[in-house]
């Protein structure tokens, strides 16, 4: 099947000798929303220039609808570009900001204008068509930007940041606006975000990158469930790495041997191992369960094997009806875990020892 | 106790900064009214006329001061400076356009602009008129080779406030309008240029300006037809009458209404210009 855009071995070294981007392979379908995901710095807006055509391709393929577009200036692409600041024209009002890009097009005078007021009226720009764009709001800006680029009808959507500048109440609402916006038109959307609620509430496909490399690629709950190195789980939720060498193997248990004992997780997307060999358990906080220490051991080593690693309470947050957990376990490792406050209010005090347990099924192994 | 005694230091310095500014000007409007055609170009004041005004236009009876040899040398200057305004306005901004992307040789290329600027006028002047004489083999007009030494001359004030100007300038908004399907020729013309204008207009006044008046350059470049800097010192070098002095008045007038343009002017796309800023703001 053709794809829309697709990344093939995609490398980019900067004039000054920067690898920005290393390897990059994707394949994107027509109408899916992606997210690039990661650090300052680790690549995602080369990335994102490289399909405008802004940067040059320095190794690989570059794609969009089966057409190889490395050689092709932005303005013979089908993509189009929201930029973090907007970059709206200061010298045009809003219609014009709007309308620039149609009047290239060659259309019928009246087409054109019934496109812009067909856009301006979808995006509740009409009432302030006629303002110029400087006295506007964040949000409404931000709107004009994305109507600007939707009127010449593009393939695919390219955003870098586009919320980054907004306060956090008006970007939850852009955020619904513009899942609702992409669905109904069915573009391609390429979005760049270094806020994981952004990337996890908005697209199908998340690219997590660091260092000029895709660490990997998921759809937003698997990121959660299923991390496949330890940059992902330290990157996205919020997860504790339990380094280890494997002892036993048991279908899809691996338990391995710590300086907590033996404790085990499970192996979801099946690394190839062997005994002895070195692996990760990573414990979502969510997996992780907290008991008070007055509970009798053998009755915990019952319900949850030998995941029970005794530990000290350090700090008790409730925030809303979620009770948020520090603890310190012997070695000086610290991990954080939540709970619903019913289910741990006044069985737990600051100070006092206790343990954290979880079930084989909760954790992952990572290699 | 510092400040105590800086305030009156600094008065005393602008007192005498506007003096030495606007000094000889206000003298020379003065002498500029002195009785004709007997009086002369200094105090006092025998009687106050504007004879020396009509004189420069040819309005008195013809007595023994010939007229100010100044109106074909006036129009060669102005149209002199119009032509160094504008070809040294477009050629500073586009390699102040060229420098936005780092090129090989980038280093060497500004210094030999900036140089056209450093070199001393007289050199300049001398050196072209030989080049014109004794190499090339052109004869030297005040539109040839003057003209080209007036270019060199100016080239690099107007790259050099271009490259100010496109220091600061966003880019992306550029990059927005490609992503859209303009070319990038059109961009320029629709995007680029209206929002550097006020730079445009700074470049335009300083060529024209620094042209206007320029004189070691054109004294050696500029052939047998002078301009009027020229025209005005050859004057100088017979016998002085105010008639001099009004058409310094004339010409002072002449550079206000200039600057007066250009703040109108300025004052249009500083107005845009606060929107942009505004938008900087918010964003
Ligand atoms: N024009 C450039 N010339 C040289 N190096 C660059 C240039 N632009 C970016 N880089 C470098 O390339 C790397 C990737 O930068 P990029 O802007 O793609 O990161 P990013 O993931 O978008 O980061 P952020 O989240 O901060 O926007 C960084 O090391 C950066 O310093
Ligand atoms: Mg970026």
């Amino acid at each position: 099947m053709a794809y829309d855009l697709q990344l093939k071995n995609v490398g980019k070294v900067y004039d000054n000798g920067t690898p920005a981007v290393i390897d990059f392979n994707l394949d994107v379908e027509k109408g899916e929303f992606i997210a690039f995901l990661g650090p300052s710095g680790c690549g995602k807006s080369t990335t994102l220039r490289m399909i405008s055509g802004f940067e040059s391709v320095t190794t690989g393929d570059l794609l969009i609808r089966g057409q190889r577009v490395n050689d092709q200036p932005p303005e013979k692409r089908p993509t189009s570009m929201i930029f973090q600041n907007y970059a709206l024209f200061p010298h045009m009002n809003v219609r014009q900001n709007v309308r620039f890009g149609l009047e290239v097009k060659g259309l019928p005078r009246d087409e054109a204008d019934r496109k812009v007021d067909g856009i301006l009226d979808k995006l509740g720009l009409l009432d302030i068509s006629e303002m110029p764009t400087g006295r506007l709001s964040g949000g409404q800006r931000q709107r004009i930007a994305l109507a600007r680029s939707l009127v010449v009808e593009p393939d695919i959507l390219l955003l870098d940041e586009p919320l980054g500048a907004l306060d956090a109440n008006l970007r939850k609402s852009i955020q619904n606006e513009l899942k609702l916006l992409q669905r109904e038109l069915g573009i391609t959307f390429v979005f760049v975000t270094h806020a994981q609620s952004e990337a996890l509430a908005l697209s199908d496909r998340i690219i997590v990158m660091n260092a000029g490399r895709i660490e990997q690629i998921s759809p937003p709950r698997e990121l959660y469930t299923r991390p496949q190195s330890a940059f992902v789980a330290r990157f996205i939720g919020s997860n504790t790495i339990i380094p280890g060498t494997v002892v036993t193997t048991a279908g899809q248990t691996i338990t391995l041997d710590t300086p907590f004992g033996a404790i085990s997780g499970t192996n979801r997307i099946d690394i190839a191992h062997t005994k002895g060999e070195r692996m990760s358990i990573v414990l979502p906080a969510e997996a992780v369960e907290l008991i008070p220490g007055e509970t009798d051991e053998s009755e915990l080593r019952g319900r949850f094997g030998s995941n029970v690693i005794p530990c000290k309470i350090e700090r008790l947050q409730v925030i809303g009806h979620i009770m948020q957990m520090l603890v310190r376990l012997e070695n000086g490792d610290t991990i954080n875990t939540e709970g619903h406050v019913d289910k741990y209010r006044g069985r737990l005090t600051v100070g006092a020892p206790a343990y954290v347990a979880w079930l084989p099924g909760g954790a992952t192994m990572i290699a | 106790m510092d400040s105590k005694l800086l305030k009156p230091v600094l008065a005393v310095y602008v007192a005498a900064f506007i003096l030495f500014l606007y000094g000889p000007f206000i003298v020379l409007g003065i002498l500029s009214f002195q009785q004709g055609p007997e009086g002369g170009p200094q105090f006092p004041i025998i009687e106050w006329s504007t004879y020396w005004y009509r004189h420069l236009f040819g309005l008195t009876p013809p007595s023994r001061i010939a007229p100010l040899p100044v109106g074909e040398a006036l129009l060669r200057s102005l149209t002199l400076a119009f032509m160094t305004m504008v070809t040294a306005t477009v050629l500073g901004v586009m390699a102040a356009q060229a420098f936005r992307r780092r090129f090989k040789g980038a280093g060497i290329v500004f210094y030999l602009i900036v140089l056209g600027m450093m070199v001393p006028g007289v050199l300049t002047g001398l050196g072209t008129s030989l080049l014109a004489n004794n190499v090339v083999g052109v004869e030297r007009h005040w539109w040839t080779t003057a003209f080209v030494a007036h270019v060199v001359y100016t080239f690099p004030f107007a790259f050099l406030v271009m490259l100010a100007i496109l220091n600061r300038f966003d880019g992306s908004v550029e990059e927005a309008a490609w992503s859209l399907g303009v070319s990038p020729a059109r961009t320029f013309r629709k995007v680029t240029f209206p929002l550097i204008f006020p730079g445009v207009l700074s470049a335009m006044l300083f060529a024209f300006t620094l042209s206007f008046d320029e004189f070691p350059r054109t004294l050696f470049a500029s052939g047998r037809d002078q301009t009027l800097p020229l025209a005005i010192y050859g004057t100088f070098s017979v016998e002085i009458h105010p008639n001099i002095f009004a058409f310094g008045v004339m010409t002072t007038l002449f550079s206000f209404s200039l600057l007066a343009i250009y703040g109108i002017l300025m004052g249009l796309s500083v107005r845009r210009a606060k929107k942009i800023a505004m938008q900087e703001d918010i964003s």
